[in-house]
């Protein structure tokens, strides 16, 4: 009796110590629960298993199709290391030298890539011993982001095939118990707990790499769906540099980067699959919290690593459905009404979000005229541009977003053809080179309501005069070519607009109170 | 100095805006200078400060005309840049055509910031001299001098002591 009392006194005293010590509790606006998570009962028996359950590849012929944009390629398994070396000095108390002698290794790795995947548990034998069930979760969902990039890669099948496939690797890795789940998570519920923050607060430069390598794993989808294959590497010649320059090395994000800010594209046609890697990413994020906390011995750690994982795993959220769930707490899978791809963010409500480096954006509007977005074809564009990835209305949006933005861009466009899509990348002074060489426009200037009708591409001359045809107000407007069309700039439309809200990860602008019914007011 | 003191003045105010995260509704895409990173300063009723630079098919917003000269070596194409003169509504057109870069007539320039937070301020273009004392001479602007555009260029591109 008098050792459980022990006990309980010492967890008490634990659990004060930690809300004590935790300098970012006492952040504005940043609200953490109090109390450590309790272990759940239904804790899946898997992850008390010293077995290594390793698994592998569907053997498949799209394998390692990656590598037909080497550079890329060695990009991503260097990721790979990254997480592991940090990893491995976290579980070893290098915690000290993290900042510095880790993140040395780890940028010099960076720069001079592996050529082949790297097994993480010859690099962090350490974390793999003490946390192997950890790694089987990490190890199947980055196999999965993997696989799902070599299907897109693989040449010689239609978009068709390998949306098929795509839809075949999510069932195959949902059958597996590491799994996580494809439902939308509230981020600001899963960065809410008592360590939550640590190590972006601590390790501002080693968090720049986590969420840099997420930026990439991110980013590249919208890179590669849709996009013939013979069009993807041109891309990530600026993608790749763009990493490497600047996404790497940011310490200023507000929060990781999101696959549906990144990819929006891609978020919408495989929301579950842009879920799980948020939902992953996050649980990368809880685990640098714990693993960075002084006050939480090898045990306690230990049980908040295996309650992070419950948390986010597939077999916890069985039951559940998308759009469903009270707000705030684990089972919230709510999401924006127009991207099913990303739960709840810190501040949300309805389609608006905070973007870091963007501010206050409505995904259901165009992000440079601020009409709402067309539902159906033709869908309109997406710019790549200083890092973030934006969806508009039409061509003369996305040029004229572009043209306003200093440095190179990508331009991914609707044509007439909803198989063949049109992707524009820029030097510094907006000079566009394209995918459909016999690509020419329309745009005869008029409101914005309407622009995604009188602003568009098409992959012909005859694809244009078939539009013109069909349409008779255009009948005097003729086929524009590439050179033409980017040297005409309409600047900012008088119907941008944006949300004059502040930044909820910088005081202010919380998530409104919840009502009884578990709705906003 | 007083035009500097209402510019600080705004700059605090933007930078308490930027501290709290506050997106002001009329800039769109608002993006920081290419060269010096700090917010561009828009018009305001009483001056005009937004600098554009014309490049190929880009309008790129920069803070000042000494960060255009810093960072034009990225662009291989010829520039124009619309400076912001003492008259509203009335840039000053610059040119860099192969290489060489020209003003109107009677163009001169103001460079003495030592802090990028004043460089929208005491980094400027002016059509005349006179037009350049008158700004001195209002705003109590320290050893001021009256630069030509190849003296300006020069003095821009000096290195760091």
């Amino acid at each position: 009796m008098k050792s459980t009392f022990l006990l309980v006194l010492a967890s008490l005293l634990a659990t004060f110590a930690i809300s004590q010590d935790m300098p970012e509790m006492e952040m504005p606006n940043l609200k953490k629960q109090a109390e450590l998570p309790t272990m759940p009962r239904d804790m899946p028996g898997w992850i008390d298993s010293p077995g290594l359950d390793h698994l592998f590849y569907k053997a498949a012929p799209y394998n390692w199709a990656i590598n037909r944009i080497p550079f890329f390629a060695k990009d991503m398994f260097a990721t790979g290391v990254g997480h592991a070396m940090a990893y491995e000095a976290l579980v070893r108390g290098e915690a000290p030298t993290l900042e510095t002698k880790t993140f040395d290794t780890i940028n010099w790795v960076l720069k001079h890539q592996p050529s082949l995947p790297v097994d993480e548990g010859a690099i962090s034998p350490t974390f793999m011993r003490k946390y192997g069930y950890l790694e089987k979760v990490f190890d199947w969902a980055h196999l999965l982001h993997f696989q799902t990039i070599d299907v897109f890669m693989h040449q010689g099948w239609t978009d068709a095939q390998k949306e098929a496939e795509i839809e075949r690797l999510w069932a195959l890795y949902q059958a597996e118990p590491y799994a996580i789940t494809g439902l939308p998570m509230n981020m600001e519920y899963l960065d809410s707990f008592p360590y939550s923050m640590k190590f972006r607060t601590d390790y501002p430069k080693v968090n720049g790499l986590f969420w840099g390598y997420h930026w990439l794993q991110t980013v590249n989808y919208d890179m590669l769906y849709r996009v013939p294959v013979q069009d993807q590497a041109a891309q990530y010649e600026l993608i790749g540099k763009r990493y490497h320059d600047v996404e790497l090395y940011k310490t200023d994000r507000d929060f990781m980067p999101m696959t549906a800010e990144m990819s929006p594209r891609f978020a919408k046609r495989f929301p579950f699959i842009a879920n799980a890697f948020d939902n992953l990413h996050m649980l990368h994020d809880n685990v640098n919290d714990i693993f960075s906390q002084t006050n939480l011995n090898e045990a306690q750690k230990q049980e908040q690593t295996k309650i992070a994982i419950y948390r986010v795993l597939a077999s916890t959220h069985s039951k559940e459905k998308a759009g469903d769930g009270e707000a705030l707490t684990m089972h919230d899978h709510r999401f924006p009404p127009s991207q099913p791809g990303m739960g709840m963010m810190k501040g949300s409500e309805g389609d608006e979000m905070w973007m870091s480096g963007m501010g206050w954006m409505n995904m259901g509007e165009c992000a440079h005229c601020s009409i709402a977005l067309p539902e159906g074809q033709p869908w309109g564009a997406t710019v790549f541009a200083d890092g973030w990835t934006m969806t508009v209305r039409c061509l003369m949006c996305a040029r004229d977003m572009s043209s306003e933005t200093p440095g190179r861009a990508i331009i991914r466009a609707a044509t007439e053809d909803p198989n063949r899509l049109l992707v524009l990348i820029s030097d510094e002074e907006g000079n566009w080179t394209t995918n459909i060489k016999d690509v020419v426009f329309l745009e005869k200037f008029a409101e914005h309501p309407e622009c995604s009708a009188w602003s568009r591409a098409f992959t012909s001359r005859a694809a244009f005069d078939t539009y013109v045809a069909a349409n008779p107000e255009y009948k005097d407007d003729k086929p524009m070519t590439l050179v033409e069309w980017a040297a005409i700039n309409h600047g900012t439309p008088d119907t941008f607009s944006r949300p004059d809200k502040p930044n909820p990860y910088k005081g202010g602008g919380g998530t409104p109170p919840v009502t009884k019914s578990g709705g906003k007011p | 100095m007083k035009i500097i003191n209402t510019i600080s003045k705004s700059l605090a105010l933007l930078a308490i805006v930027g501290t709290l995260g506050i997106a002001p509704m009329a800039m769109a895409h608002e993006t920081p200078c290419p060269y010096c990173k700090m917010k561009v300063v828009q018009n305001t009723k009483e001056m005009d400060n937004e600098v554009v630079l014309k490049v190929g098919n880009k309008r790129i917003e920069y803070r000042c005309v000494y960060c255009i000269i810093k960072d034009q070596k990225k662009y291989s194409g010829d520039l124009i840049v619309y400076a912001p003169s003492e008259k509203i509504g009335e840039p000053i057109i610059l040119k860099r055509t192969g290489g060489k870069w020209t003003a109107p007539e009677g163009t001169v320039f103001l460079n003495v910031f030592t802090k990028h937070a004043d460089c929208a301020a005491l980094s400027r273009a002016f059509t005349s001299k006179t037009a350049l004392d008158k700004y001195v001479a209002a705003h109590k602007v320290a050893d001021a001098k009256a630069l030509t555009l190849e003296k300006f260029i020069e003095a821009v591109n000096k290195p760091a002591k």
